[in-house]
């Protein structure tokens, strides 16, 4: 059998290489998208896990804030279950109020919920006044102080007339 | 010369170079099978030890079988003249190879001739008997081994051997030697070559300066003579008879008449005269000649050219016998072509590019392994932990708690913060927040100083900015300075507080 010439043994390499190179391209391009895919789905999961794994102090901060919370249900079940708490914490704070005023649920900053609020009118004294703001971070359902208006009676300064507005979400 | 196309895919060579006497002598052994050939023969001019000029000679003599050489490549070696080898025996424990290595060591170092650094050794061990193994050490001086390497170089050499290992195994194998224990005698021009071997293997050998140049003037008179007399024999062979028993007695066979001494002969008549000689001096002498029966008789050489040749052969055969428990006293000084290669090989960017290609693709796969098993492992650890809640629902409640906390301002917090500051003399009515609302505070005071005090406290309050007193009025009923101010806290009254 004839030895091959230089010259075709460089053309045989060339063409070896060649054919690994474009074998080597075509799997590393369907390689290099599963990876990619791979990737985005581990920083998805990564970027998850970084939410709900906020640090230590950012925790203590969050639960000063935020001591407990119940996820929010229907408008129906939840404005019975927040008034209830409320009313709770008003007669834990020895508040008589005026009936509680379910105002009607409003567009929230959070998709997918709304905003229901709670209107109360009471007079109490400026101490009754002062323990129901230091227990209201107790109800798990409420968002938030929308509105609080207190005003000294002239005549008997320690009397109050408190308006209380609070929020909390509903699906 | 011979043809060496036939079969040559199982055809295997060794090239065998060697200074015998005054002359350097060469070989190319071929074997097939249980066969051998001798591809051809060289050597030098009497006195003509031009290593140089002898490695010409041969390549041009070993042209004639390249075609052998490529198929199965030729083994060279180089034989080393034993003259400047010396023998020792000891005995050893029977211990690990790494302990008898120790052991040889420090027991030869009190025996050579030089300081350590100057001699090469090498030791082979034996057989053990009654928990002891005999060891043979041969040692030689440095600078004679190195200068013999500068000699060899140009042939690439495989392996450099010992000429007397050669000599015992050209006589195993074409001199019909199957004795377990024998001493061989090889005669050369300038001097004879003592051998003893035990169990097949050499053990000792003493190189005597005397060689077949004197003895054969004896042998020529002998002749002459036409007497078979032997007591006239002449101090020279006398000398001869009783170096060949101080020897023996080296050799540790203080009685040697049972052991057998082998002449190795081309059948001359002036060895047929040395051997008479030494059977007269009661030792059990025999010749040994040159057996052809494994040689390929249609191209190979007759038993002269064998006797001739015995030591190069003897190596080649080593060689093509693969032995790998020889005394190479040039372990330190002498790495081979092939071992050079492989190392070079080792050492060349062309290797280090392929190790850096391959651990680069190793750390892909490693990257890409992580990330594709990661996910799964995250899982996994969350349940392990008890997490079995689906993890959606655990990010949406930490979004709303988040919200929360933004959204809940503490009131408690502004009131306290309010009636702590410097409110000398100011009486509060009013408070009143609302969400993207200026907070509104009303009160009275005596003078307009304390209303401007409160507002300045205010404002250092960390969380209360943009302090503005909206109205001040004296009420003329009470004497009162009666005000409003506004203020913003955090970021609840900013308009975008409001959802």
């Amino acid at each position: 059998m004839r030895r091959l010439s230089q010259q075709e043994k460089r053309t045989l390499k060339f063409g070896a290489i060649c054919a690994i190179a474009i074998v080597g391209f075509a799997f590393a391009t369907h390689w290099l998208g599963h990876w990619k895919k791979v990737r985005d789905l581990r920083a998805g999961i990564k970027d998850k896990l970084k939410t709900i794994n906020v640090d230590e102090t950012k925790r203590a901060g969050l639960m000063s804030i935020v001591p407990v919370f119940e996820m929010p249900e229907k408008e129906e079940k939840q404005k019975f279950l927040f008034r209830d708490k409320f009313n709770e914490q008003l007669s834990s704070a020895r508040i008589k109020s005026e009936p509680l005023q379910v105002l009607p649920a409003i567009k929230s900053g959070v998709a997918g919920y709304k905003l229901l609020r709670l209107k109360c009118s009471a007079k109490c004294s400026f101490g009754q006044a002062l323990d129901l703001l230091a227990r209201l971070n107790e109800n798990p359902y409420l968002v938030g102080i929308e509105e609080f208006k207190i005003e000294c009676d002239q005549k008997k300064r320690q009397e109050v007339k408190l308006d209380l507005t609070i929020s909390t979400f509903v699906k | 010369m011979s043809d060496s196309t036939t079969d040559i895919g199982t055809r295997r060579s060794a090239v065998a170079i060697v200074q015998d006497g005054s002359k350097l002598k060469a070989v190319e052994l071929g074997r097939q099978g249980g066969i051998f050939e001798v591809l051809w023969t060289s050597s030098s001019e009497d006195g003509d030890l031009d290593w140089k000029a002898f490695e010409l000679e041969c390549s041009l003599a070993g042209e004639q079988t390249k075609k052998v050489e490529a198929a199965d490549g030729r083994i060279v070696v180089a034989g080393f003249n034993s003259t400047g080898v010396v023998f020792y025996r000891i005995e050893v424990p029977s211990v690990r190879k790494e302990e008898i290595a120790a052991m040889v060591r420090i027991q030869a170092e009190s025996r050579l001739p030089l300081s350590a650094d100057q001699m090469e050794l090498a030791w082979r061990a034996g057989q053990t008997r009654n928990g002891k193994a005999p060891v043979t050490i041969a040692a030689a001086k440095r600078e004679q081994l190195e200068k013999f390497v500068v000699n060899v170089r140009g042939f690439e050499p495989e392996k450099i051997l010992l000429d007397c290992e050669g000599i015992v195994k050209a006589w195993r194998t074409f001199f019909s030697g199957n004795e377990r224990d024998a001493v061989v005698v090889s005669i050369a021009e300038r001097n004879t070559q003592v051998c003893l071997t035990q169990n097949g293997r050499l053990s000792n050998a003493v190189v005597l300066d005397m060689g077949t140049e004197d003895l054969s003037t004896i042998t020529r008179d002998l002749l002459v003579s036409g007497t078979s007399d032997l007591a006239d024999q002449t101090e020279t062979t006398e000398r001869f008879v009783q170096d060949i028993r101080s020897v023996l007695e080296l050799f540790g066979y203080a009685e040697p008449a049972g052991l057998p001494v082998i002449v190795l002969s081309d059948d001359s008549a002036a060895h047929e005269v040395i051997v008479s000689c030494l059977k007269s001096a009661d030792l059990n002498v025999r010749a040994a000649y040159p057996q052809i029966e494994k040689l390929d008789g249609r191209t190979s050489p007759g038993p002269e050219d064998i006797y001739e040749y015995r030591v190069p052969i003897g190596l080649a055969l080593t060689a093509l016998d693969g032995d790998t428990d020889g005394l190479n006293i040039f372990e330190r000084l002498y790495i081979p072509p092939s071992e050079a290669k492989s190392k070079r090989r080792l050492y060349s960017p062309k290797v280090a590019y392929a190790v850096a290609a391959v651990m680069l693709l190793l750390l892909l796969i490693v990257f890409y392994a992580v990330d594709v098993a990661s996910p799964g492992a995250i899982e996994k650890r969350l349940n392990k932990a008890g997490v079995n809640t689906n993890i959606n629902m655990l990010i949406q409640r930490q979004k709303l708690i988040k919200s929360v906390a933004s959204q809940r301002p503490n009131l408690l917090e502004l009131i306290n913060q309010i009636n702590s500051g410097d409110n000398k003399g100011i009486m509060l009515d009013k408070l009143e927040f609302k969400k993207g609302r200026v907070v509104s505070v009303k009160g009275q005071t005596k003078n307009a100083e304390q209303m401007y005090k409160f507002q300045k406290s205010l404002l250092a309050t960390k969380g209360i900015t943009d302090v503005k007193i909206q109205n001040a009025d004296m009420d003329n009923k009470t004497k009162k300075l009666k005000f409003t101010m506004t203020f913003h806290y955090k970021n609840f009254t900013k308009k975008r507080a409001l959802r």
